[in-house]
């Protein structure tokens, strides 16, 4: 593959799927520098995943794969190195858009993001409407696995939902 | 509240990023980039310029006070200054160089990839410098008698040293690599 074409199929990757990382990110990471570095760390392991790709998935499974091994390869890494780094007080490149946020979403993101790391990434494909299939070759599980750990995060989620109701969730 | 409710509040996200990206903190980040590249460009330049000169004329001086002539002193300094003599032309080119970029964000990320680059070849020739060093200092040993142990810990610390400067190389290979994408993203958004 020529680096024309990587780089075409880049382009075109991040401007059809910039949404999944951003979904990702914003389930992995909670502070604004994090956030920045998971989704740098996300687009650099995109362009190295292209040569890799053989249309053997589609586009969507094969994005949310590489971006989801990166997001949990980084929160393992982030760990260890949390608690020796300072914060900065660097302006961050990704900010939030405020506009016409739902607090029902805010609140399901986070629900979402206190999961266990391999539970984030089972919600998200699971709201994204990927099957149990492409969920079990993306995440490297078995099938049965999936649909276990899919119906403790249902019943999970409804439970916590149901407490919150009276904060109007 | 039931999980497809739940799906469809997921579903009414689609139509807009929950994230923006603010241009003039990258673009301080590129430039913070670009500063630090040049800072270690002319700390290495110049350490190497310094450092290989310096050790050529110390040879040199050091051996005109013996009787005999040693072929390998006269091809190691020389060698030392070769590579001095090269670390100063690049020098020299990539500060000329550093005049055709604007400051733009585009500009100075161009600048920074340049930078990378820059460092990244100069320690890779670094990396392949050291070989011949290395074969003309063992040679050198070898021919003024010194103990084989001695000769080995040299030969262990060429190859610790040959290690240092790979691992070293990798690290410029990333920061360019880093760099190479944000353009990558640069350009596909504009």
């Amino acid at each position: 593959m020529t680096e024309k074409e990587q780089k075409q199929i880049f382009n075109e990757w991040l401007h059809n799927y910039t949404g999944v990382a951003f979904k990702i990110v914003r389930v992995y990471a909670i502070t604004p520098m994090d956030r920045d570095d998971l989704f740098q760390e996300i687009n650099i392991q995109l362009w190295h995943s292209i040569p890799a790709f053989r249309n053997a998935s589609a586009v969507s499974t094969w994005v949310y794969r590489v971006a989801l091994n990166t997001a949990i390869k980084w929160v393992t890494k982030e760990r260890k190195h949390n608690q020796s780094e300072s914060l900065d007080n660097e302006k961050q490149v990704l900010y939030e858009n405020n506009t016409g946020t739902d607090d029902r979403l805010a609140w399901l993101y986070e629900e979402i993001y206190k999961l266990e790391k391999t539970d984030r990434s089972i919600a998200l494909l699971l709201l994204d409407n990927f099957s149990y299939k492409e969920m079990a070759a993306i995440i490297g599980i078995s099938e049965s696995n999936i649909g276990v750990r899919i119906n403790r995060i249902k019943k999970h989620l409804i439970t916590k939902s149901i407490k919150n109701e009276h904060h109007g969730i | 509240m039931e999980f497809e409710e739940m799906k469809k509040i997921w579903n009414n996200q689609e139509n807009e990023f929950y994230f923006g990206i603010n241009e003039a903190a990258l673009h301080k980040r590129i430039q913070v980039k670009r500063k630090t590249g040049l800072h270690i460009s002319n700390t290495t330049e110049l350490m190497l310029i310094i450092v290989n000169f310096c050790t050529g004329i110390f040879m040199l001086s050091i051996h005109s006070t013996k009787p005999s002539a040693n072929t390998f002193v006269y091809l190691l300094s020389g060698w030392m200054f070769v590579i001095a003599l090269f670390v100063l032309i690049s020098r020299l080119r990539r500060l000329k160089r550093e005049l055709r970029f604007d400051r733009s964000m585009l500009g100075d990320l161009e600048h920074a990839l340049a930078v990378a680059s820059y460092q990244v070849r100069l320690s890779q020739l670094m990396q392949w410098s050291v070989v011949p060093a290395g074969i003309l200092i063992i040679a050198l040993m070898w021919n003024a008698g010194k103990s084989p142990w001695i000769t080995v810990a040299v030969l262990v610390f060429l190859i610790v040293t040959t290690f240092a400067g790979r691992w070293e190389h990798n690290i410029y290979k990333n920061r360019k690599r880093q760099l190479e994408i944000l353009q990558k993203k640069l350009v596909s958004k504009g």
